[in-house]
C-alpha cells in the first residue's frame, strides 16, 4: 500500500520537492493557504499561467498535465486548532518559511511520533538543510524579507536543496533510514 | 583506550565545518567536541580573517555574531563528529 506523505509550504522548497517525488509509490498531499504571485514564477515550480491561483491547485493542475500524477491538496493556513485535521501521513515534511508555523509542524510530529523532515534555507542563498526533526532547532526569522523567495539567481540552489530533501525522503521511504543533509554552493555533508 | 571515530579523528574531536558567504571549507585543525559555541565562533572569526580556511576568501571584517553553532555526532556515513557554523536558516517557501 502506497504511504502518504503530507508536505507543509509549497513556495520555492516544497513545489519543487513534489515534482522530483513525481516517481515514488507515494500519496503526496500539500498544504499551502498561499496564492502564486508573478515573482514566484522565478523561484519556484509555478509557471506564468499560476499566477493568482491557489499554489496548491496551481501544483495539482502541473503535476496532472505535465506528469499524469494525482496530488491531493488542502488550501487552508496551518494553525493550532487544525493541526490535528490537517497534518496526517506516514511522513510530514516541513518547506514553511515561518518559525510559527514550523513550531505547529514539530509539536504535531513530536506528539504523534510521526517522521518529519524539515527544509530549511537562508535568506541569501548561502545554505540549505534538509534535518530530521529529531536534530531540528527552528532559527529565528531576523533574515525574513530577504531575497530568496524572489530572485531568480537562487533558484538553482533552491531546486539542489529540495533534490536533497528529495532524496532524504526517497532513502526513508525504502529503508526507514533517517539522512539529513546540509547544503552550501560548493559542498554537502551529510548530518 | 581512547575510542576513534575514524582512522584520523578521535570521538572527543570534530572537524569544524564553516558556511560563509556561500563559500564553505573546514578548519584545518579538529576541536574538542564539547567546545563553548563562543570558542567556535572566536576560532572560526580568527581563522576567517586569517585566510586560514581552505575554500573561503579571506574577509577582514567577516563576523560571525549571528551565525548558529549545530553539533553532529559521528554516524555511519559520517564517521567523525561534526560541529557546523552556518547562516540562519528562516525560508522553506
Amino acid at each position: 500500500m502506497a504511504k502518504n506523505v503530507t508536505i507543509v509550504g509549497v513556495g520555492a522548497l516544497g513545489s519543487h520537492l513534489v515534482q522530483f517525488l513525481r516517481s515514488e509509490d507515494i500519496d503526496i498531499r500539500v498544504i499551502d493557504f498561499d496564492r502564486v504571485e508573478q515573482k514566484n514564477v522565478q523561484s519556484q515550480f509555478h509557471g506564468k499561467p499560476s499566477v493568482g491561483k491557489l499554489k496548491v491547485d496551481a501544483l495539482k493542475q502541473s503535476m496532472q498535465f505535465l506528469y499524469g500524477k494525482k496530488i491531493s491538496t488542502v488550501s487552508h493556513r496551518l494553525v493550532y486548532n487544525n493541526d490535528n485535521e490537517l497534518l496526517k501521513g506516514d511522513l510530514i515534511i516541513d518547506c514553511l518559511d515561518n518559525g510559527e508555523a514550523r513550531e505547529i509542524v514539530q509539536k504535531y510530529a513530536r506528539l504523534y511520533e510521526v517522521p518529519c523532515l524539515h527544509g530549511a534555507l537562508a535568506p541569501d542563498g548561502s545554505f540549505g538543510r534538509v534535518i530530521w526533526d529529531e536534530k531540528f532547532v527552528i532559527d529565528s526569522e531576523a533574515g525574513q524579507g530577504g531575497a530568496t523567495c524572489e530572485n531568480g539567481e537562487f533558484l538553482p540552489f533552491i531546486a539542489i536543496t529540495s533534490a536533497y530533501l528529495a532524496r532524504a525522503a526517497q532513502i526513508f521511504l525504502a529503508t526507514g533510514k533517517k539522512t539529513g543533509f546540509s547544503i552550501s554552493p560548493t559542498g554537502v555533508v551529510a548530518v | 583506550m581512547e575510542e576513534i571515530t575514524n582512522n584520523l579523528i578521535p570521538n572527543t574531536e570534530a572537524r569544524v565545518n564553516v558556511t560563509y558567504s556561500g563559500q564553505n571549507g573546514d578548519l584545518s585543525d579538529t576541536v574538542f567536541f564539547e567546545s563553548t559555541d563562543g570558542d567556535v565562533r572566536s576560532w572560526v572569526t580568527e581563522a576567517v580573517q586569517n585566510g586560514s580556511i581552505p575554500g573561503i576568501n579571506a574577509a577582514a571584517d567577516a563576523d560571525f555574531g549571528d551565525f548558529v553553532v549545530d553539533r553532529f555526532a559521528a554516524t555511519e556515513d559520517r564517521p567523525y563528529n561534526l560541529i557546523q557554523l552556518r547562516p540562519k536558516t528562516p525560508f522553506g517557501k
